[in-house]
């Protein structure tokens, strides 16, 4: 754990963002998308190469021992993904393996390993994509209906909101009880809310 | 007031058994429905899913049928009972079946089951009892009292629509948004600040040519992010270089804390590859050389 501490500690920040300010300028846009939790959900095969070569694995954590987790694939089946410190977790947030909790829903896209295990690239925790009808709003939280599924979608401090495809927004004042909505958020398996991190309407 | 209750209890059912036995068995929506439904799921099938609750609702009609032309019988009240009981049977399955489904990693997430369905039911069971012992017909009970009877007949209904999911478009969402109209948006929150949210700058990074540049090298997802003097600094992992002479590195973004994907201009990135074991830049030059391309630019 020493090693994830020490690359938040203040003095490797202070060193990376000297590294990035003395780095190249690179200027312009793309289109060519990103590799970011959406990607965990791309219905398409990616022509990323860095994407063909991987694996995925989608499941409920059934243990964790060290830094290997225990999947229950939610098809059957079953696979190790392995943490190492290079391996981004996404629980909401960007975050650090310490919030990994047997029982979380896991995604992750990794190499295989000669062994059978995955090392883990990435892994998203909990993570839920859901098509939803806006059906009430309250001051920390949002009632959403998922096909006939009511659920509870927790606002956050840094919930944001994108309006008919524009940038993402902290402004979630423009959100009105009966539009559609998509939400990417992370699933609470206590009480089975979710925690909403993206919700796009009007698109 | 129990007679009141024993006695009206068939007019209030067979109003409610009407109306979801003809939505059941004559709307064109309950093909489309059927396959969501718990029942498509214990039938393994969801034409015999549509058969079940087409023929459900015929049932439920025959039953108001009965319930307003034979009254003080126990028959029609007794079969009422027992369809509510079969309806809490079939609720309690759907339950059990509901908390896998929840994740939204698997695919069934609309068991239309919340604690008001089981209310219902609940309703129509006890109804039904109520039905099964009343000794005399609903008229003469609405007959013997001319004003307590109809605040009866309204309160049950009132209760039964409130208390049924599929109307809550007609009375909650209008209340709600009435609510929201009286008393303000309660998300108005402050002024958004200058600066925007970190997904708004990771999604700025992503539509970025520095982006498209470094992908073949970042491996992760962002792992960390901060702010520094205005830069938010965004942090990846990633293999520099391939074969033996593969480097893990550090792939570090400094964007501007207040530009999102709407900022007019094109997305101004600065990027580092930084060794992960020896701290040194790589790639410099690499980086320095991807040439400068600016978006096509909007008509009008």
């Amino acid at each position: 754990m020493s090693t994830r501490q020490d690359r938040s500690g203040l003095g490797r920040r202070r060193f990376l963002t000297t590294a990035a300010l003395s780095g190249a300028t690179i200027v312009g846009a793309s289109a060519l998308g990103g590799l970011d939790a959406d990607a965990a959900f791309a219905a398409e095969p990616s022509l990323d190469p860095a994407i063909a070569k991987s694996s995925f694995v989608e499941g409920r954590i059934t243990g964790i021992t060290g830094s290997i987790l225990e999947v229950a694939g939610s098809q059957g089946g079953h696979s190790r993904v392995q943490m190492t410190n290079a391996t981004s977790v996404w629980k909401g947030r960007a975050t650090t393996a310490a919030v990994i909790e047997i029982g979380d829903g896991l995604y992750a896209r990794g190499v295989d390993m000669p062994d059978g295990v995955v090392a883990a690239d990435a892994v998203w925790v909990n993570i839920v994509n859901l098509d939803t009808q806006i059906r009430g709003i309250a001051k920390n939280r949002i009632h959403l209906a998922h096909g006939q599924h009511e659920l509870v979608g927790n606002v956050l401090a840094d919930t944001s909101a994108s309006y008919a495809g524009r940038g993402l927004t902290s402004d979630l004042s423009r959100l009105r009880i009966g539009q559609h909505a998509q939400v990417l958020g992370a699933w609470r398996p206590s009480d089975d809310s979710v925690d909403v991190v993206r919700i796009s309407v009007g698109h | 007031m129990l007679s009141l209750t024993t006695g009206l209890a068939p007019l209030v059912l067979a109003g409610l058994l009407g109306w979801t036995g003809a939505v059941k068995a004559f709307s064109k929506g309950t093909a489309r429905t059927a396959p969501k439904t718990a029942l498509a799921r214990l039938l393994r099938s969801s034409d015999r899913a549509t058969t079940v609750l087409r023929a459900t609702g015929g049932v439920e009609l025959a039953l108001a049928a009965s319930l307003l032309a034979v009254p003080a019988t126990p028959a029609p009240g007794a079969a009422t009972a027992l369809l509510g009981a079969g309806f809490l049977g079939y609720l309690g399955y759907g339950r059990l079946k509901a908390p896998e489904s929840s994740c939204g990693c698997s695919a069934d997430e609309n068991v239309p089951v919340t604690w008001r369905s089981f209310a219902r039911a609940g309703l129509v069971l006890a109804g039904g009892v109520a039905a099964a012992l009343a000794d005399a017909s609903w008229w003469s009970a609405l007959g013997d009292r001319p004003a307590a009877g109809p605040v009866f007949l309204a309160v049950s209904a009132l209760v039964l629509f409130a208390l049924s999911a599929d109307l809550d478009r007609w009375w909650l969402l209008p209340l709600r948004r009435t609510r929201l109209r009286v008393f303000g948006h309660p998300l108005l929150g402050g002024a958004p600040g200058e600066q925007v949210p970190v997904a708004a700058t990771v999604e700025l990074l992503e539509n970025s040519l520095a982006w498209q540049a470094a992908a073949p090298v970042v491996r992760s997802a962002l792992l960390d992010h901060w702010e520094e003097e205005g830069w938010r600094i965004l942090l990846y992992s990633g293999v520099y270089g391939s074969g033996g002479d593969a480097r893990p590195v550090q792939v570090v973004f400094a964007l501007d804390a207040t530009a999102g994907r709407d900022t007019p201009g094109d997305p101004m990135v600065r990027v580092s590859y930084v060794d992960a074991d020896t701290g040194q830049a790589l790639a410099a030059e690499e980086l320095q050389t991807v040439p400068r391309r600016s978006a096509l630019p909007m008509a009008g």
